[in-house]
């Protein structure tokens, strides 16, 4: 079994803890607090033929990405950026967030995550996609789980790779 | 666990692996720590870094969570990497974190409060926009329907009149009082709905000019006279010796503020009398403050009453609208006007004794005596309307006829015609002595045959015109006597003052 460390960044409130909890636990609440240190959650998952256990740090970055203490990603493989999909103010200026989420921990790429499908119609999804300057892996809802083992699989993937 | 120094922090050293081999110092949720087993069940956020840390180096985490006892601790942990093993020095914030938690659950509130806000401003401004936009339909819809309204009582409260004039039996006497009375009360209600109306729009502009006190309560006087049938109630009107001549206010809101607190009271008494006072609270070089105050011996109203009743629409017995006449809007307009007076209003009252309202405004006092303004002005000696030309143009028929009628009572040599084109033909080759011209007409309207002053100054270069309309904004006044009105005369008006203006008009 290999060990992975990997970081889950992203706005106060886009649902970061949300998406771990059904990741990890298949749970999900709608009670959501807010943190203001790290929470480390683990799973062993199976990739190919990897057993890996992944060790996810959940930093929230809502006094600003560029305050995310930089040792944070020590050791760490890859990390996913999460915005909420109905706030327009989450990722309006997703690509500066990038920029400095890859600046802190060094990556080439992140896993570009938006999140409360379930809040958006169609069309507005759709002008969400027009609005967001940058790619997007993953769309997903946490209060179903809809495509949040997809997001994982490509976190784990972009960590396999380093 | 107790705030001893001990008690923050803990000193570990583990193996590269994380296996705790020694606690040196501390005693932070020691239980946790156990020689030779793994740091990582309590500290996970070690697992995967401790192979990278850098050798010799202070390495900082800060604002990790570790469980203790089901109890959650923020720490802060050093690192420092040997040859051989890790020093872990981890220092219990959870006080400081619990502060820090806090203001940031204050902060997380601010930030949804101001998000909430924003959303909710959006949402406010969108339904201003509509209210606004409703607002304007509203004002238009009572323009047109007061214009309307006037238009028709105009012929009702002008043919009443005419009729009064001829030989009448007692009961066709008394029927057409009761029209004229009916009529009367329509344009109270008609004004008052109008006022409010502008009231509410904030359009209603005060006057300043110069007023006497003396002059409002006497003309207050007149003006209430005809609304007092019942003989068995007494008007009393009272004035201080000693009162400023002059005044800075607007006489015509002033007399609208006395005459709608007596209409009120004469309505509710019975018997008895109506007390109406003007008393001086304070008097300054430059400011005078007067209290006017309306006492009645009427049935009175509840305590709870008095909160309600400067409302607008506010009856209080659901049968009063039937039996009172109006819309309860009298005391509602009342109130608006004292307040933007500046002034205050105020009611005290006993069911079965009677009721007081009090209205106190300030004033501001002029002390050099200046020529009274044009309102105050008395009519001039009726001159003969004998042979003089008159055109009038109206296009109702009903109007039309009217002053036809009372005109050639006074024996003037008249043209009628039913709109501006017509009107305008006529002038453009004759002279005529006065021109009654109606706003609203088909085909070329009062301004607009104004506007064509060009055609007509031939003939009729001096020729004063007067504005008959229903309409009675202040912008549409200012804009009428642009355009060279000499006068403007509100439907409906009654033919006496119509006459009265007339003359005084061509005798200038």
């Amino acid at each position: 079994m290999i060990t992975k460390k990997v970081i889950v960044v992203g706005d106060l409130g886009v649902g970061k803890t949300s998406l771990i909890k059904r990741f990890v636990l298949s749970e999900f609440s709608e009670d959501s607090f807010y943190k203001v240190a790290v929470r480390v959650s683990e799973k062993i998952v199976a990739y190919e033929d990897e057993i890996i256990k992944l060790i996810i740090w959940n930093v929230a970055g809502a006094d600003g990405y560029e305050k995310i203490p930089k040792n944070y990603f020590l050791g760490a493989s890859a990390a996913m950026i999460i915005f909420d999909l109905s706030r327009e103010s989450t990722y309006l200026k997703i690509d500066d967030s990038i920029r400095i989420v890859k600046e802190l921990s060094g990556f080439q790429e992140l896993v570009v995550v938006g999140n409360k499908t379930d809040l958006l119609s169609k069309k507005e999804l759709k002008n969400v996609k027009k609005k967001v300057s940058i790619g997007i892996d993953s769309f997903t809802n946490a209060k179903v789980g809809e495509n949040v083992s997809d997001a994982f699989l490509k976190l784990i993937i972009q960590a396999l790779r380093k | 666990m107790s705030m001893n120094i001990e008690n923050v922090f803990i000193q570990l050293k583990i193996n590269y692996s994380g296996v705790i081999v020694a606690v040196s110092g501390g005693k932070f949720a020691e239980k946790e720590f156990i020689i030779e087993e793994s740091i990582y069940g309590i500290c996970p956020f070690l697992e995967g870094i401790l192979d990278v840390l850098p050798l010799k180096e202070p390495f900082f985490l800060e604002g990790m969570v570790v469980v203790s006892e089901s109890k959650e601790y923020n720490v802060d942990l050093e690192l420092l990497k040997n040859q051989e093993s890790i020093n872990v020095l981890i220092h219990n914030r959870t006080n400081v974190s619990k502060y820090v938690e806090q203001l940031n659950e204050k902060r997380k509130d601010f930030f949804f409060i101001k998000r909430e806000i924003i959303e909710k401003n959006i949402e406010l401004d969108r339904l201003r926009k509509i209210a606004d936009k409703a607002n304007e339909e509203k004002s238009r819809f009572l323009a047109i329907m007061s214009h309307e309204i006037r238009n028709s009582l105009n012929s009702i409260l002008g043919y009443s009149e005419i009729i009064s004039s001829e030989k009448l039996n007692k009961n066709l006497s008394e029927h057409l009082k009761n029209i004229s009375l009916a009529g009367k009360n329509l344009k109270v209600i008609v004004n008052d709905v109008l006022d409010l109306s502008r009231i509410e729009a904030g359009k209603l502009e005060l006057a300043s000019e110069l007023i006497s006190l003396k002059e409002i309560m006497r003309n207050c006087k007149n003006d209430v006279q005809y609304l007092k049938i019942n003989k068995e109630v007494n008007l009393i009107f009272e004035l201080p010796k000693k009162i400023p001549k002059l005044i800075l206010g607007d006489p015509v809101r002033i007399n609208q503020i006395l005459t709608n607190l007596i209409s009120n009271a004469i309505k509710f008494t019975k018997k008895g009398s109506i007390k109406i006072s003007l008393k001086i609270i304070y008097e300054t070089a430059n400011e005078v403050k007067i209290a006017f105050e309306v006492v009645d011996t009427g049935r009175g109203i509840s305590k709870e009453q008095c909160l309600n009743v400067f409302e607008e629409y506010y009856q209080n017995k659901l049968n009063d609208s039937r039996i009172f006449k109006g819309a309860g809007l009298g005391l509602a307009i009342v109130n608006r006007l004292v307040k933007g007076m500046n002034g205050k209003v105020s009611v005290k009252s006993e069911l079965g004794v009677g009721a007081s309202f009090f209205v106190e405004i300030p004033f501001s006092k002029i002390s050099t005596l200046k020529k009274h303004s044009k309102s105050a002005l008395k009519n001039g000696e009726v001159t003969d309307l004998k042979h003089l030309k008159i055109l009038v143009a109206d296009d109702d028929l009903l109007n039309q006829k009217m002053l036809l009628h009372v005109l050639k009572k006074e024996n003037a040599t008249i043209s009628l015609v039913n709109d501006g084109l017509e009107a305008l033909s006529k002038i453009e080759q004759e002279t005529f002595d006065l021109v009654l011209l109606d706003i609203n007409m088909p085909n070329m309207t009062g301004e607009e045959l104004m506007l064509n002053k060009k055609h007509f100054i031939e003939y009729n270069c001096n020729t004063p015109f007067l504005a008959l309309t229903a309409n009675t904004n202040p912008e549409d006044i200012e804009r009428y006597l642009k355009l060279g009105f000499k006068e403007v005369i509100f439907k409906p008006y009654i033919i006496h003052d119509l006459l009265s203006k007339i003359k005084t008009i061509l005798r200038v």
